[in-house]
């Protein structure tokens, strides 16, 4: 029923899975591409997108399941070997060198010679000439790659896995940092490259892009196929939406609340140097306020303005009733008792190869500290300790090194330092990424009861089920813009379907 | 001593053993080692140059490193020396001006890496050969002799073979124990040098945390120089241009991680016991003292590939593996090396 012409099916990944210590990544995911089709692979933050191209690609080696390359099955020892059979990436970084000629980045690996080790200049880019006509990069072949936007440096890539006689090419969100204007060139080569037989699979967060190009789209939720090899044609974007986020997950339902109390934090027409404009809510004491949107939509970016790490360069935040000027994190902390914790634990969160205590502790070692400078470690223990029976951290000991803890225990840890400090306001940040059903469950009711206490917080999350369980009132953003505010009556399919509506 | 006992690394426990070991070989092979002049001269070496291991150590600390601290040395002793002898200054006030400069130098460092954000290594590089352009600018390399008695003979006093300049070393480094342990800056220092980031999003204050590990540093130099300017007798101007090698060598040896976040105060001193060994050994039987070097510079490389086995593994470490399981989300980019020739 397809408008694209029957082709062959160039690449096919079947029942992969993978598994890394305490983490399913992929449980059954496949992938079928054919050669002259663009295929998009769609899914949120932890889906398990980069670990099927690791394994596509030859860096992961598949706990079960196969790989064919034209029908032949095929075990890729590493990126080399999958290089060498036709499967080219693209990354969101760029492994290109900047001080080299966009000539010598497409030849790199292969720089001609006349003289063995000695670089014959006249025939790289007499040689790089053609591949860069190929994907309509017009620039000097001499031109420096440092000196080129990040659209160019995309083509430079695209045009070196060709030359590399690529046949499969594989872009990693190759929208997410150039403009517009540039993202409509890069899919006109990407069509025509198409039109030439090369098979291409396109990982996006933005799914009007992914209607737009796509012919097929394969969706992944949880380390696991929701939609495969999927027409595009026909598919709206609520169903889309559906794939990626799915349905709320059986929960316990959480017990009343008390009512909220007066506005302790206010956005007032907030704008950042990261691209927010015009943002305004108010937070209430003792109220869960959920921030949902999808990856990209800058919600991490707004939440770190508040707390100063962010630039502000319009409109204003305001804390209990009075004009805040925060400078950093530490600023939020000491002065208007605001506390963050990271969507990313292991870089921003934690300190991995120190002790729980250490990290427990962290927020209020000023606080705790005797003539000045002096620490008891016996105050910073009692200090720690009824945290570690309400949050029910699970460590041999104080002294154990958090890295060695379990995702959940160390998501805890993160959290706990906040409740060490007694902040009132707290943001938390994808509170559950990575975590189990049953650790993911002790943490809703643990957010909630500060809720119950009289804490104010904004959990911002991309799991739908999350938002609708935990948040009083649901902030939906996009693009930089909040664009819904919901009361949250906590019905899944309403709320669900209110959503959708201002997301597509 | 018990809960020091307990604390030990097993890089400190088994550099305490070979310490051990290398003594009772000395005392056996050469009878001069144990003479209570022979002890007293090593001891004393040993004082200083554990000071200037500390000084790297408390940078390595934060995760950055300290290449001047041979130069705020070889300063701060100029300094003094030029001071008391030049001047007159009494002696008190020419020492606390001295280390107050020291202090001040290694700031400095901290202060322009916060600002700058150029590597230390660059960095540090860069402000020793301003802090010894100023001591050779001042001296015109030469010494500023017969420093007052009372500098002179403290560094050469002794009780039998325990010199005098150890009490200083002894203060100092339970204190720096004492700092690292048990107050606020000790534990944010630490804490910062393990993961910056996530220690600036807990509220600590990074820039002060980095200007006092830098401060720290300059203040155990400014101390080693002034020491070494006592034991001598005399303003030296090329005190601290070979404290490079065991600045880095305690520490390194003693189990520091390059990338931050530890501080390995037992490790150091027996890591610089060790190296002290090494020294006072090759000289007593006659061997080439230039060998100290050779050997000095292979415990280092032992010491790094020591660090780096327990980070990774012995198989990674030597590339035993074909495919080495990723470190960062990044799949390595292997070159395909494909001539023209075969792509037809």
């Amino acid at each position: 029923m397809s408008t694209i012409a029957p082709a062959r099916v160039v690449l096919e990944a079947a029942g992969i899975r993978k598994q890394f210590p305490g983490v399913v990544a992929l449980d059954d995911v496949s992938l079928r591409l054919r050669s002259g089709e663009i295929q998009a692979l769609v899914g949120e933050n932890g889906a398990g997108k980069s670990t099927l191209i690791k394994v596509l690609t030859g860096v992961y080696q598949p706990d079960a399941g196969t790989v064919t390359i034209d029908g032949a099955p095929v075990r890729f020892g590493s990126a080399r070997a999958a290089l060498k059979a036709g499967i080219s990436v693209v990354h969101q970084e760029h492994n290109l060198i900047p001080q080299f000629t966009v000539a010598e980045n497409i030849l790199l690996e292969r720089i001609p010679t006349r003289i063995p080790q000695f670089v014959d200049y006249a025939a790289i880019y007499r040689e790089a000439r053609p591949w860069m006509k190929m994907v309509g990069l017009d620039v000097p072949a001499t031109r420096s790659v440092s000196t080129l936007s990040a659209a160019q440096l995309q083509l430079v890539e695209i045009a070196k896995a060709l030359s590399l006689q690529a046949r499969i090419l594989l872009l990693d969100e190759p929208t997410a940092a150039i403009t517009p204007h540039e993202t409509g060139y890069l899919f006109r080569v990407l069509r025509e490259l198409r039109a030439q037989g090369v098979a291409v699979v396109f990982v996006s967060h933005k799914l009007e892009e992914v209607f737009e190009l796509a012919d097929r789209v394969t969706v992944l939720r949880d380390g696991r196929n929701t939609a495969l090899d999927h027409v595009i044609q026909g598919l709206t974007q609520d169903q889309m939406v559906t794939y990626m986020i799915g349905r709320s997950d059986v929960l316990a339902k959480l017990p009343g609340r008390p009512e909220h109390g007066e506005p302790v934090l206010e956005v007032r027409d907030l704008a950042t140097e990261a691209g927010a404009r015009g943002i305004s809510f108010s937070l209430h004491r003792g109220e869960i306020l959920g921030l949902y949107g999808l990856v990209g939509a800058g919600r991490t970016e707004l939440a770190k303005a508040i707390i100063g790490e962010v630039k502000v360069t319009g409109g204003g935040v305001v804390v209990r009733g009075r004009t805040a000027r925060i400078r950093d994190l530490r600023d939020a902390l000491a002065r208007y008792r605001i506390g963050y914790v990271s969507e990313n634990r292991k870089e921003e969160g934690l300190i991995l190869l120190h002790s729980v205590l250490t990290n427990l502790s962290i927020t209020i070692w000023r606080r705790l500290r005797l003539f000045g400078q002096w620490i008891r470690r016996s105050s910073e223990t009692a200090a720690v300790m009824p945290l570690v029976k309400q949050l029910d951290i699970r460590a041999h000991s104080l002294a154990q090194q958090v890295g060695t803890l379990s995702g959940g225990n160390q998501q805890k840890v993160s959290l706990g330092k906040w409740l060490a400090a007694d902040v009132e306001i707290l943001i938390i940040d994808e509170p559950t990424v990575g975590i189990d059903i049953k650790t993911k469950n002790a943490l809703h009711e643990l957010i909630w009861n500060l809720a119950a206490n009289g804490k104010a917080i904004i959990v911002i999350s991309s799991d739908m089920p999350e938002i609708v369980r935990l948040a009083d009132r649901i902030l939906i953003m996009r693009n930089h813009r909040l664009v819904g505010d919901l009361s949250n009556n906590h019905d899944y399919e309403e709320v669900s379907a209110a959503i959708m509506s201002r997301l597509s | 001593m018990i809960a020091i006992w307990r604390r030990m690394s097993g890089v400190a426990l088994g550099l305490l053993i070979v310490d051990l070991a290398g003594a009772l070989l000395l005392t056996v092979v050469t009878p001069s080692f144990t003479s209570t002049y022979n002890l007293f001269i090593t001891g004393r070496d040993f004082s200083i140059l554990l000071l200037v291991a500390l000084a790297q150590m408390i940078v390595l600390a934060v995760g950055q490193m300290n290449l001047s601290i041979g130069a705020i040395g070889g300063l701060v002793a100029i300094v003094e020396s030029g001071l008391m002898v030049s001047y007159d200054t009494p002696v008190v006030i020419a020492l606390a001006l001295g280390l107050v400069l020291g202090t001040a130098c290694g700031a400095v460092n901290g202060l322009l890496i916060h600002w700058t954000k150029v590597n230390s290594f660059i960095l540090t590089l860069g402000t020793s050969y301003v802090f010894a352009g100023v001591n050779l600018g001042i001296t015109h390399a030469t010494p500023f002799y017969h420093v007052p008695g009372v500098v002179a003979s403290f560094g050469q006093a002794r009780i039998g073979a325990f010199p005098h300049v150890a009490i200083v070393t002894i203060v100092l480094t339970v204190a720096l124990a004492v700092f690292l342990r048990q107050t606020v800056l000790g534990r944010q220092l630490l804490a910062v040098g393990g993961n910056q980031v996530a220690a600036a999003l807990s509220g600590l204050p990074v820039r002060r945390v980095i200007v006092t590990a830098h401060g720290i540093s300059g203040f155990f130099g400014a101390v080693a120089g002034t020491l070494l300017m006592a034991q001598l007798g005399e303003g030296q101007p090329t005190i601290g241009v070979t404290w490079i090698l065991p600045s880095f060598a305690g520490p390194i040896i003693g189990g520091a991680a390059l990338s931050g976040g530890s501080a390995p105060l037992l490790g150091t001193v027996f890591a610089m016991v060790l190296v002290s060994l090494i020294s006072d050994g090759l000289i007593l039987v006659n061997a080439n003292p230039y060998w100290v070097q050779f050997l000095v510079g292979a415990l280092i490389l032992g010491g790094v590939l020591l660090g780096r086995v327990r980070a990774v593994g012995v198989r990674d470490v030597f590339r035993l593996k074909s495919t080495p399981p990723p470190v960062t989300d990044r799949p390595a980019e292997e070159p395909v090396p494909r001539r023209p020739a075969e792509q037809k």
